[in-house]
């Protein structure tokens, strides 16, 4: 509980200063007398957000839905596949590099061929997600399982203690901090991930809605989808650093404040 | 619990030991030929010129490395893997960052399979030893290197190993730290009298500490001289400053010269 409300404290200082830009874009748009469908003043756009609240809420459903999914199905399979290749040299040499190749194909340019394999629904988004949010999540994490010092290792071997204690009691916690970087760099992907799936084929979720208004010119239903979009990222991403507060308040204590990765 | 004066450590049998590095073509001889028997209870400290193989051979008592040529063996058996009978204190303290002082001591315990809450009293007893009473509960990264590496010595001898290896422990130390914890370490040795093999560059510091000091070549690391210490503990300051303390280290200086390790 103290933690949540350190955090909520630590966030002051952003919250002010996005309140600030709030009101500048607010009376700007009045003072300069720009036009709504050009640039619509926030109050028009939380106006109109609350007639058609029901169905982008609907929307936001489906495509945090979709997220979620994704990302927890590239923490499920990078977390472990990190940890394979750095304990097997095998691995390493063999299956690590045609994943780190594979990453160089851009995944929006493959996106379209899982909607082919896959249909519209909700694998081929999921799917996407999972691609974006996997690598860096992978990248990350092998260099923590990698990260115990040879002679921590050589202590450890002395004791005689199991594979298996030695990767809970040593390993892991080493790694943590490295795992955590890098769901975060996914968490900050992953928004960004879902709304591109729907973007190439979708009839439903923030992303088809985002399309919609946007050939109707309703600019303010636009602004309040992205802005909708960006709090079900941060959302994500703050839950992950909240938990990573929880898990490993060693290690954030002594990293200077300020956001990692994203 | 573990106030052992009567008990007694592991010996150590060095018989012809040699250790070689290939690295493609490149043959280095770390060590050669090394002959050496600890006696139970002794502490030995080998000196040598940096790169002459006696972290080398240290690492090979350990089991942590297998050794080219010869035989080693620890309370009579052979080495041939990781030993688990004794306690190893490398350069670096290399705690658990995770763990507060007391829990990176009885994580010794932990992976040994031991009930931890067992040793609780013994290692606060031990950390009070060493000067950490006050501090069991803090992070590694709130202490100082000198209080992290007391830590890796009360870590290394919690579980009354019979032998303890020790790998330039006090190397990234400043010279008073280093003094201070030269006292420590005779201070838990003469309470507990485990076989203790101590590596170390300083001469002063291997004098100071064992009752027999191994002075090894350049590489390739042989035993050049072997020098009883024959003055009494605990070794205080009169002892330290005396002028048969000064000739011990005087004689091991000058093996050194002849070697041309120490130039004037």
């Amino acid at each position: 509980m103290t933690a949540l409300l350190n955090w909520t404290k630590r966030r002051a200082g952003p919250l002010i200063v996005f309140a600030i830009l709030l009101l500048l874009w607010e009376f700007g748009v009045k003072l300069f007398g720009i036009k709504e469908y050009l640039l619509p003043p926030p109050s028009k756009v939380w106006v109109e957000f609350l007639k058609r609240a029901p169905a982008v809420m609907d929307a936001a459903y489906v495509t945090s839905r979709q997220l979620l999914a994704g990302y927890l199905l590239s923490i499920v399979v990078s977390v472990p596949l990190a940890l394979v290749v750095a304990r097997s040299r095998f691995v390493e040499q063999s299956i690590y590099p045609v994943v780190v190749f594979l990453q160089i194909i851009p995944k929006i340019a493959i996106a379209p061929l899982f909607i082919i394999w896959l249909g519209f629904g909700f694998a081929p988004k999921v799917i996407i997600v999972f691609l974006l949010c996997f690598f860096p999540i992978v990248v990350a994490s092998v260099a923590g399982f990698k990260s115990v010092d040879p002679e921590i290792a050589d202590f450890a071997r002395t004791t005689g203690a199991s594979e298996w204690k030695l990767f809970r009691t040593i390993q892991l916690p080493q790694a943590l901090p490295d795992i955590f970087t890098g769901l975060k760099v996914g968490a900050a992907l992953s928004a960004t991930a879902a709304i591109v799936a729907e973007f190439v084929a979708a009839d439903r979720g923030l992303g088809y809605l985002l399309l919609q208004y946007n050939g109707q010119f309703e600019t303010a239903m636009v602004f309040a989808i992205i802005i909708i979009l960006s709090v079900i990222g941060l959302a994500v991403y703050y839950a992950v650093e909240l938990i990573e507060r929880l898990a490993i308040p060693w290690h954030v204590s002594q990293r200077p404040a300020g956001v990692t990765g994203a | 619990m573990h106030n052992g004066v009567d008990k007694i450590g592991s010996s150590v049998d060095i018989a012809g030991v040699a250790h070689v590095f290939r690295r493609g073509d490149m043959v280095t001889h770390a060590i050669e030929h090394v002959d050496l028997t600890i006696a139970a209870g002794e502490f030995v400290a080998i000196v040598g010129p940096s790169g002459c193989g006696k972290s080398t051979l240290l690492r090979i008592v350990a089991g942590l490395l297998r050794n080219s040529a010869g035989n080693v063996k620890v309370a009579g058996r052979d080495v041939t893997g990781p030993q688990t009978e004794i306690g190893i204190v490398f350069q670096s303290p290399v705690l658990l960052d995770w763990r507060n002082v007391l829990d990176n001591v009885l994580v010794q315990l932990e992976l040994r399979g031991l009930d931890p809450a067992k040793y609780r009293d013994e290692a606060l007893r031990l950390l009070g030893k060493v000067g950490l009473g006050d501090f069991t509960d803090r992070m590694p990264r709130e202490l100082s290197g000198g209080m992290r590496q007391r830590c890796a010595i009360v870590r290394g001898l919690i579980h009354d190993p019979p032998l303890l290896l020790m790998d330039e422990p006090f190397g990234a130390l400043d010279a008073l730290t280093r003094e201070q914890m030269r006292i420590d370490l005779e201070k838990l040795w003469l309470d507990r009298r485990h076989t203790t093999l101590f590596v170390t560059h300083g001469i002063s510091e291997a004098v100071a500490l064992a009752d027999r000091v191994i002075v090894m070549t350049p590489r390739p690391g042989k035993i050049d001289r072997i020098i009883d210490i024959d003055l009494p503990r605990p070794r205080n300051k009169e002892i330290i400053a005396s002028a048969k303390f000064s000739e011990y280290c005087e004689e091991i200086t000058e093996c050194f010269m002849r070697r041309g390790v120490i130039q004037y």
